[in-house]
């Protein structure tokens, strides 16, 4: 294994020597981290008719009707189910609730639903972002 | 800009030890290091940020059952702790209980899904508001490891 002893480096990519997909970290204590799994694939801050006001790794969105949104990728997911997302809603009022919308969601898509208190479905503007394994 | 091209490069005054500029560049842009558990990157603009910090330090989808781990960085198992209930165990663990918990649930009604922290583990709750249920649940860890 090799060593580099650098303040500074400047370059534009990073890939993994033993693993092209995988970089280790030293975290903040002396336990190891991967820096590729680590990293946020998708985020977006979106009003509530799902229009981005910024974004990360997401080219397009959908308003499926009340409440219900989702977010097309650019680089894809390997799988609906290897990721995992959370989010929430900017409101100042109270009981708002964001799952995650199995019914849209697919390894190109990340898709939320938006209720109320009252457990019905509600247009609020939301942040949502994942974490897990690209394509 | 000169230019040299080799297969080996070796050190002078010791064969295994070569010193390079205090800025030295690969490419063309910017990352950096100092200490083993910091290291700094240049943001989308003129800040900086934490590797480290940055990093999610796990995360886990599971079933609703809780008993099997659909997919997931750096949990060793996920548990089933009772009706809407979870528990999703890390492999490297948190330096104490006080991170930054993201949890969800799949699309079974609206329950309110929340955590409970621990150095080991984290929570996963599902909650109608007048009962448990069983769904699918994510969970991520921001924080320090141990």
């Amino acid at each position: 294994m090799s060593t580099v002893v650098a303040t500074n480096i400047n370059t534009d990519a990073l890939v993994g020597s033993t693993s092209a997909t995988s970089i280790t970290v030293r975290g903040e204590g002396s336990a190891t981290t991967v820096l590729n799994q680590g990293l946020c694939k998708a985020w977006t801050n979106s009003d509530n008719d799902a229009s981005r006001n910024d974004s990360f790794n997401i080219d397009g969105q959908t308003d499926h009707g009340t409440g219900t949104y989702s977010y097309e990728l650019i680089n894809h997911m390997s799988g609906a189910n290897n990721y995992a997302q959370a989010g929430m809603a900017r409101s100042t009022g109270d009981g708002r609730i964001i799952t995650r919308d199995t019914a849209n969601d697919s390894a190109s898509a990340i898709a939320i639903e938006c209720t109320g208190d009252d457990h019905a479905k509600a247009d609020m503007s939301h942040d949502l972002f994942i974490v897990g394994d690209l394509a | 800009m000169s230019t040299i091209v080799a297969d080996t490069l070796q050190g002078k005054t010791s064969a295994t030890s070569i010193t390079l500029p205090t800025t030295t560049n690969i490419g063309a842009t910017p990352l950096v290091s100092a200490s083993a558990n910091s290291m700094t990157i240049r943001g989308e603009g003129s800040n900086t940020t934490n590797v480290q910090q940055g990093l999610c330090k796990s995360w886990c989808e599971a079933n609703a059952a809780g008993t099997a781990i659909t997919d997931s960085f750096n949990i060793s198992s996920v548990g089933d702790t009772n009706t809407g209930r979870q528990v999703h165990n890390q492999t490297n663990t948190m330096s104490n209980e006080k991170y930054s918990a993201f949890v969800s649930g799949g699309s079974v009604g609206s329950n309110n899904v929340f955590a409970a922290t621990y150095a080991t583990n984290c929570s996963v709750f599902s909650y109608s508001g007048s009962a448990y249920g069983d769904m699918q649940m994510c969970s991520g860890l921001f924080g320090d490891l141990a």
